[in-house]
């Protein structure tokens, strides 16, 4: 009997991938099985049940009543036989059976006397296991029983199919998932890149038509500047909806002027009415003048929702109201509704229009343009804020857009500034210090452009001669230059020379923590460049008019370590003692890493002081350490770094200094 | 209930061991993923916390390992700062049962430590 050769299935090879490819083997208990397992024991009516599956050398058993092993070798078992057979295989009496009579199982061991056993068939065709019931007297199925055998099986296989499946489609879910965000912070990116070069070409157009031009020029002109203002919207649109899928946009709580928000938004689309429509704002009386909220999202919301309505209403009008619908104690809830008498939207395409590059008419795209991110952004933007956006619409009557905005009261009333007008500033006499010629002739055009005199420095340490020889108003500084760069120029200029002039940092690239490292050294004002006209005479006005200087110093924040340490003062010390001691250690080692390119020091370093800032919420510091743990992943540092080293250096000193003075 | 918790930094692992046990938890602290994995095949642990990147082994490592020789439940929170979406799905593959990024807010991890031994009670 012993010398009997193994039945080995003629596709033995494709079975055993076919079984591989469900990952059943050595899997946790699973009740569907466990259920089964039972249910074949109460069918027939036996001790003994199992779902079992066999690879090359084993029999396991997923699942099993009255066996108590979790496995047995496969030469041994009565499965090994059943899986050769595409039906059920029934021994009544195994004592009577020429194959197992003498078996170790029969005469000893699980002492089996019937077995019944179904190979269980994958859809494709492969037996990959079994579902037994087995006992230790004779027995015999009747056709009920089998019936129900066979039908468990097929259950047995569909539920293995649904697991795979299953696992098949989170697999691809997450594979989706990490798509849509490559193509987020691809777009981001992307309109990030754009928007730079777009930025110059707006300038210079900008100051183009503002020289002497023939009609055709300046139609050209007009031309060239609506095309790049309109495409600087789409970009605009593009990063919007991408900051707010990554969840990078956040909603301001300032206090701003809401009547004048509407007026503003009313005097803006004012130019774009067509002849034959009405256009209305209606304000409460009951309105508050202040309320704390997002007020640039408000104003975007409601350009856009009324841009489309004037882009969509040939004749008749459109209305823009707010009301006071609720207030509390604390906050006002206010009703924003855009209403037109424009072409209206069908019933079936009422929602889908909020979904991205949709409009309601195929054709509109062409007839009336837009990017069809416009509506999906205000969604977005108002479920942002805690609300929803509701729509009302019939076709050829018209539409109306509304939803509830709730605003926090603000506590004071907003003092008006009276906004300086240019003539107010006289003749003003400015320093620029900049190095880059076409940089230089932008700025010295909108100069004079204003109105003022303009001095040009090539590098600080030429900018601080023209100081200490002309008495200038202003100054506007580059940050980086050769020989002095801005900073050091500044501090020259605020530390030996002991000059209080304004002066207003200009910069290509708006890092995060570089303004509030101009301020740290002394300058006034940050414009990013390319600046914008009236951004910039903007800011000359404020910096003229500040009265008193309140330099922006850097603050420790110590709730954080105040919430994990519940107050206690004894261990918060221990931790700002254990910062004072580790960190400019570890800042001087990572400078020293930075230096001999150890990029692999430099990942371990930043990634561990990271944890240290975040406890002492120096996010800007952290932000660094970020960056430059990124670059030093990539394995090579950009120039920008070896600023940012130095902007951390001296944060940390700051800081340390502070926590000291505690 | 007994927490293991295996992060490098001085600072955060101290400050972390100082909230949980002002919460009433009883905390073992490592510095290095080795010998956190050590104490964890020695005693019984209710919740493992632990970092991804330290010395010795990583967390993730860690993570494996229990789940593969030790226990298929017991608890286990893995933190990062590595801004990856990659690490967090690996780390839930692996058998993690919250991953919490930096920085951590004491009172989150609160909450998901507490969500985590009350389904289990």
């Amino acid at each position: 009997m012993k010398n009997i050769e193994l039945p080995i299935p003629h596709n033995e090879a494709e079975r055993l991938a076919a079984l591989k490819r469900y990952n059943i083997l050595d899997t946790l208990p699973d009740t569907a099985f466990d259920d089964a397992t039972k249910l074949v024991s109460y069918i027939c009516g036996v001790p003994i049940a199992h779902i079992s599956f066999i690879d090359e050398s084993r029999q396991w058993f997923k699942s099993e009543v009255g066996i108590g092993v979790s496995e047995v070798p496969r030469e041994i078992s009565f499965c090994q036989y059943t899986i050769m057979d595409t039906k059920m295989v029934e021994i009544q009496d195994t004592l009577l059976n020429d194959r197992f009579k003498d078996d170790a199982n029969v005469t000893g061991g699980f002492k089996v006397r019937f077995y019944a056993g179904i190979p269980l068939t994958t859809p494709d065709g492969y037996n990959i296991g079994t579902l037994c019931a087995i006992d230790h007297v004779t027995k015999e199925l009747n056709e009920n029983q089998k019936n129900a055998l066979s039908i468990v099986a097929k259950h047995v296989i569909n539920q293995l199919e649904l697991t795979t499946k299953n696992i098949e489609l989170n697999t691809q879910k997450k594979i989706a998932q990490r798509a849509v965000l490559a193509k987020d912070s691809f777009l981001a990116n992307m309109s990030h890149e754009i928007r730079t070069p777009l930025n110059a070409i707006i300038g210079f157009t900008d100051l183009l038509s503002q020289t002497k031009l023939d009609s055709t020029q300046r139609d050209y002109i007009d031309s060239v500047q609506i095309a790049g203002e309109n495409l600087l919207l789409i970009i605009n649109d593009i990063l919007d909806l991408s900051k707010i899928e990554s969840g990078n946009l956040n909603i301001d709580a300032q206090p701003f002027n809401l009547k004048k928000t509407l007026k503003h938004v009313y005097n803006l689309l004012k130019v774009k009415v067509p002849a034959d429509v009405e256009f209305n704002l209606f304000l409460d009386a009951e309105l508050p003048e202040t309320v704390i909220g997002d007020q640039g999202r408000l104003n975007q919301i409601l350009v856009n929702l009324t841009g489309n309505s004037l882009k969509f209403t040939q004749e008749g009008e459109v209305t823009v109201s707010v009301k006071k619908v609720d207030e509390t104690e604390d906050h006002y809830s206010l009703r924003f509704s855009v209403k037109d008498t424009g072409i209206g939207i069908p019933e079936d395409k009422l929602n889908t229009i909020f979904e991205r590059f949709t409009q309601a008419e195929e054709s509109t795209t062409r007839r009336f343009g837009g990017t069809g991110l416009g509506l999906s952004i205000v969604k977005q933007l108002i479920e942002l804020q805690d609300s929803e956006i509701h729509v009302k619409s019939k076709p050829g009557r018209g539409s109306e857009f509304f939803f509830v905005l709730t605003y926090k009261k603000a506590d004071h009333i907003e003092t008006e500034n009276e906004t300086l007008q240019k003539e107010d500033l006289g003749k003003l006499k400015i320093l620029l210090c900049e190095d880059n010629a076409l940089n230089q002739k932008l700025a010295k055009n909108v100069i004079h452009n204003f109105g003022f005199e303009l001095d040009i420095a090539e590098n600080g340490q030429e900018g601080i001669d023209l100081l200490s020889k002309n008495q200038y108003d202003l100054v506007l500084m580059d940050l980086q230059m050769p020989v002095k760069d801005g900073y050091q120029t500044t501090e020259y200029i605020r530390n030996e020379m002991n000059l209080n002039i304004p002066i207003i940092a200009m910069t290509a690239h708006s890092l995060v923590g570089e303004q509030e490292r101009c301020y740290d050294v002394g300058m006034d004002a940050y414009v990013p460049k390319p600046f914008k006209q009236a951004m910039l005479l903007e800011t000359i006005k404020t910096v003229l008019n500040k009265d008193i200087k309140h330099s922006v110093k850097r603050k420790v924040n110590l709730s954080f370590l105040d919430e994990i340490s519940g107050g206690n003062p004894d261990f918060k010390q221990e931790m700002i003692d254990l910062f004072i001691q580790k960190i400019p250690n570890e800042v001087a080692q990572l400078e020293e890493a930075f230096s001999t390119n150890n990029t692999d020091a430099v990942k371990k370093l930043t990634h561990n002081m990271k944890s240290s800032f975040d406890i002492f919420m120096l996010e800007d510091l952290s932000n660094y350490l970020s960056v430059i743990e990124k670059e030093a992943n990539a394995g090579e540092f950009t120039t920008e770094s070896a600023d940012r080293m130095n902007i951390l250096h001296c944060g940390i000193t700051e800081v340390v200094k502070i926590l000291k003075e505690l | 209930m007994k927490i293991v918790l295996s992060e490098d930094n001085e600072i955060l692992r101290k400050s972390l061991s100082f909230f949980l046990t002002s919460k009433g938890f009883s905390v073992d602290q490592f510095s290095d993923g080795q010998e956190a994995l050590e104490a964890i095949k020695q005693n019984s642990y209710d919740l493992i916390l632990t970092d991804i990147n330290m010395p010795g082994i990583s967390g993730m490592e860690i993570t494996q390992y229990v789940r593969k020789n030790i226990s298929p439940d017991i608890p286990i929170i893995i933190f990062t700062s590595s801004g990856v979406e990659q690490t967090e799905l690996d780390s839930f593959d692996i058998g993690a049962n919250e991953f919490i990024a930096k920085p951590i807010s004491p009172a989150v991890l609160l909450i998901r430590i507490n969500k985590l031994l009350n389904i289990r009670l």
